[in-house]
């Protein structure tokens, strides 16, 4: 009988105990909506002087000012570009910004870290902090900042990098190829140089072959290699074809006709997708084999490659269409058919 | 002493009511503590969600690299909504993404409104036939929109449209929603997050729905937030951010989410046609293709994560009249204990970790027993009070678990959701909802509860219609 009064009374407590809760929140969000108001008064104020002030006159402003300085100049700093973001930008550091930014990178909230370190790296001056930052213990600040410090060339070398993202757990993120991509910018090398590195993951790999593929023709022999090293890794041969054809680079022909001829339909579709994308006119009989492919994205790659690479392809399709073969039939009658509409 | 006990009539009988009563408050507690679990679990996964920034920044930080993604929405007899709805579709932000509107057989003037307002003409395209699905009759698009395909086929229902459309897509990813649901313009970038994450491992993940009764709509856009002023509306209200910020954020967290809402999720084709798609002939195909890809992962022994998003949001018109409320109920509960029927080997099977565990204990303790056992108690406990064979503290204990508990955990989702998220705009808002959050388990509680065990009775019975879902349309501002 205790226990079952117990409950009861537990019970109460525990209702009582949220009511109360939710009672200071709402009190809170009253409190709250008459400083919004004051916030309001604040950013139509400091809206003309972060638009058209002299930075020279400005004067740091008081706490409570900054911090609505602060998100306006975030929101207005992502609305424009060059010379204005540049003026913008001298006038909120006149006002005192970039030293409440810095304070923010010190938060509890990761959120607000990140806010700080990437609205930080704005700030050509102090883009020196952000680079502490490649050292926070969230993993999404320390690739919000890595992101940030490529995308402004000044960045420290990738292998550095990518070993501070995958402190504590590896970093898996596709964001590693924007990553990529920008480190790409000023250091192709150290990128290329990634791919050699027996202790990388493959995703990093994966991320780098993708930046390097945005080079054209330059690494295509390096990526070939890759690709026919990968063999009997379905996971990842297919995004090193996927890049091989983004390099639309002849050297890779070969190895992509191998991979045409794969154990594996995530590599044959990824092979055709490539033959496509580089016009490799040359393949017409081998994606011709492919359209009685048992897998559907088989077909319909290779299907969509015959169309790209031009007219031996698109004669390979009719003459397909021909085909007693139902299923090859339909797959360039239907692909035929996608073309003369688009 | 015991054969003593039950050799006395009386004792016997206070035995045996005590007995029933253990039985309906052990049940109760044990939902309630699980709710309480998943509760601690909500707050520390919303606590330590990863940043999330403006629809500007996640633009910039995600739109290279977000994965192209098929919007999957099947219509049935929507002629008044198909086009804004469409429309809304079209606008959404997010860098690579085809609409697929599925007409399912409509007998109205659905394809007909599609094909006059956009100007679409009939095309053939290349489609799969990995899983199965009635006829589809014909494609139409437009050069002047490449991002729109609307596909014509036989009716087949929900599930049959959406294998139609997982058949037309061309993508890794594929969405599927109602198309009578506004989703919010960011709501991919922000669902897609997952998959950006975790690329390797992400094979689903769902969002949230908030219920838009009341709110204004313009342009197939969500204007104003606002609260409905229809009771049944507002009740629904609390049970959404029960069921979406309490349970799914938890069992999210915990990695033993059973069920992504047909109205907002997205999905990695592949694996979906694994499993064959969506299942027919089940009234509950949403939370079934869930439960599939659990069993061909875990049977597979592959990683893998199905995740709960709580930011991104696809506003829904709920009923708001008794009967339809009822019937869609009753629809809920059938479909739940389908999916637990068919895949009832998973339950407390240690093959399945803690989807048999934690999901399956989830499904079989709220949507199996709950229904059950809360109306016996409400029956039997009062009587056997009344009748004396219970003595108070066993009453109270009965009103603990099933009232004051439950006011609580309402209350406390409140509170999290204040906390966390903030999506009412105004005060006012979020103090009618406590109010309402008190009300409901005076009358509400038990009315759902009756229409749960209808559809125990219509599960019995097998009967397998979705009856009539009558929608008034959004208010327009």
């Amino acid at each position: 009988m205790t226990t079952l009064r117990a409950l009861w009374e537990v019970s109460l407590a525990l209702c009582l105990l949220a009511v109360l809760a939710l009672l200071v929140l709402l009190v809170a969000r009253v409190l709250a909506a008459r400083f919004s108001g004051r916030n309001s008064a604040a950013r139509r104020r400091l809206l003309p002087l972060l638009l058209d002030g002299d930075p020279a006159t400005l004067e740091p402003l008081g706490r409570a000012e900054l911090q609505v300085a602060a998100d306006l100049t975030i929101e207005l700093a992502e609305m424009t570009r060059g010379s204005e973001r540049d003026a913008l930008l001298a006038r909120a550091a006149s006002l005192g910004v970039v030293d409440l930014l810095v304070k923010r990178m010190r938060s509890r909230s990761p959120q607000t870290r990140l806010f700080a370190v990437e609205a930080l790296s704005l700030f050509d001056d102090a883009r020196e902090k952000v680079v502490g930052a490649l050292d926070d213990r969230n993993p999404d600040v320390r690739l919000g900042a890595a992101l940030a410090l490529a995308r402004y060339r000044e960045a420290p070398a990738a292998l550095t990098i990518v070993n501070k993202l995958n402190v504590r757990e590896e970093e898996n993120s596709l964001l590693l190829v924007s990553l990529m991509i920008d480190l790409v910018e000023t250091n192709s090398e150290a990128v290329a140089g990634l791919l050699f590195e027996k202790d990388l993951s493959n995703r990093v790999k994966v991320a780098a072959m993708d930046a390097l593929a945005e080079r054209g023709g330059e690494y295509a022999p390096l990526l070939a290699y890759m690709a026919r090293d990968s063999e009997g890794e379905p996971d990842l041969q297919p995004r090193i074809y996927r890049a091989l054809g983004k390099t639309g680079h002849p050297i890779g022909a070969e190895a992509i006709f191998e991979g045409l001829g794969s154990a594996s339909w995530t590599v044959r579709a990824a092979a055709a997708e490539a033959v496509g994308r580089a016009r490799l006119a040359a393949a017409a009989d081998r994606l011709s084999a492919l359209l009685e492919d048992p897998n559907y994205w088989v077909r319909y790659r290779a299907s969509e490659a015959l169309l790209r690479i031009g007219p031996t392809g698109i004669k390979a399709l009719r003459e397909a269409s021909d085909s007693e073969d139902p299923v090859v039939r339909t797959a360039a009658v239907k692909m035929l058919a996608e073309g003369r509409a688009r | 002493m015991i054969e003593f006990a039950i050799s006395d009539p009386s004792a016997w009988m206070v035995l045996s009511a005590e007995s029933i009563a253990a039985v309906v408050i052990v049940a109760g507690l044990l939902q309630i503590v699980f709710y309480f679990v998943l509760l601690l679990y909500a707050g520390a996964a919303l606590g330590t969600r990863p940043p999330v920034p403006r629809s500007a920044t996640l633009w910039r930080r995600y739109s290279e690299q977000a994965p192209a993604i098929s919007v999957l929405a099947p219509a049935f007899n929507e002629e008044l909504t198909i086009v804004e709805s469409t429309r809304s579709l079209l606008a959404l932000q997010y860098p690579d993404f085809e609409v697929i509107v599925i007409n399912d057989g409509s007998k109205d003037g659905t394809l007909a409104r599609l094909i006059a307002e956009f100007g679409l003409e009939e095309v053939d395209r290349f489609v799969d036939r990995s899983v199965q699905h009635a006829h589809i009759r014909g494609f139409y698009a437009s050069p002047r929109l490449p991002r729109l395909l609307v596909v014509d086929k036989e009716n087949g229902g929900k599930a049959d449209a959406l294998n139609a459309g997982i058949n037309c897509s061309r993508t890794a990813l594929f969405c599927a929603i109602d198309a009578d649901s506004i989703l919010e313009t960011d709501a991919l970038l922000r669902v897609v997050r997952p998959f950006i994450d975790e690329p390797d491992l992400t094979i689903a993940a769902g969002g949230t729905i908030r219920i838009a009764n009341g709110c204004k709509v313009d342009s197939g856009r969500i204007t104003d937030i606002k609260l409905p002023r229809n009771f049944l509306a507002l009740v629904q209200i609390v049970e959404y951010l029960r069921a979406f910020l309490m349970a799914r954020v938890g069992l999210g967290k915990m990695q033993a989410l059973t069920v992504i809402s047909g109205a907002f999720g997205l999905f990695r084709r592949r694996h979906v046609i694994e499993v064959g798609g969506y299942s027919h002939g089940t009234v509950g195909e949403d939370m079934e293709l869930v439960l599939k890809l659990h069993r061909l992962m875990r049977e597979r022994k592959r990683d893998y994560r199905i995740e709960f998003i709580a930011e991104p949001v696809c506003w829904t018109e709920c009923p708001d009249t008794l009967s339809v409320l009822g019937r869609q109920r009753a629809r809920w509960q059938r479909g739940a204990l389908e999916c637990f029927v068919k895949h009832r080997n998973m339950l407390f099977n240690p093959r399945y970790g803690r989807i048999g565990m934690v999901g399956f204990g989830h499904i079989l303790l709220v949507d199996v027993l709950g229904p059950l056992l809360e109306v016996l108690g409400y029956v039997l406990v009062p009587l056997l009070w009344a009748l004396g064979l219970l003595a108070l503290p066993w009453l109270l204990a009965f009103l603990a678990v099933t009232f004051m508990l439950g006011v609580f955990l309402s209350i406390a989702t409140l509170v999290l959701e204040e906390i966390q998220l903030r999506r009412f705009p105004k005060a006012r808002e979020l103090a009618v909802l406590a109010v309402i959050a008190v009300v409901e388990n005076f009358g509400y509680r038990q009315l759902s509860n009756l229409w749960r065990l209808q559809g125990w009775w219509q599960f019995a019975r097998k009967q397998q219609s979705w009856g009539t879902m009558t929608r008034k349309g959004f208010s327009t501002s």
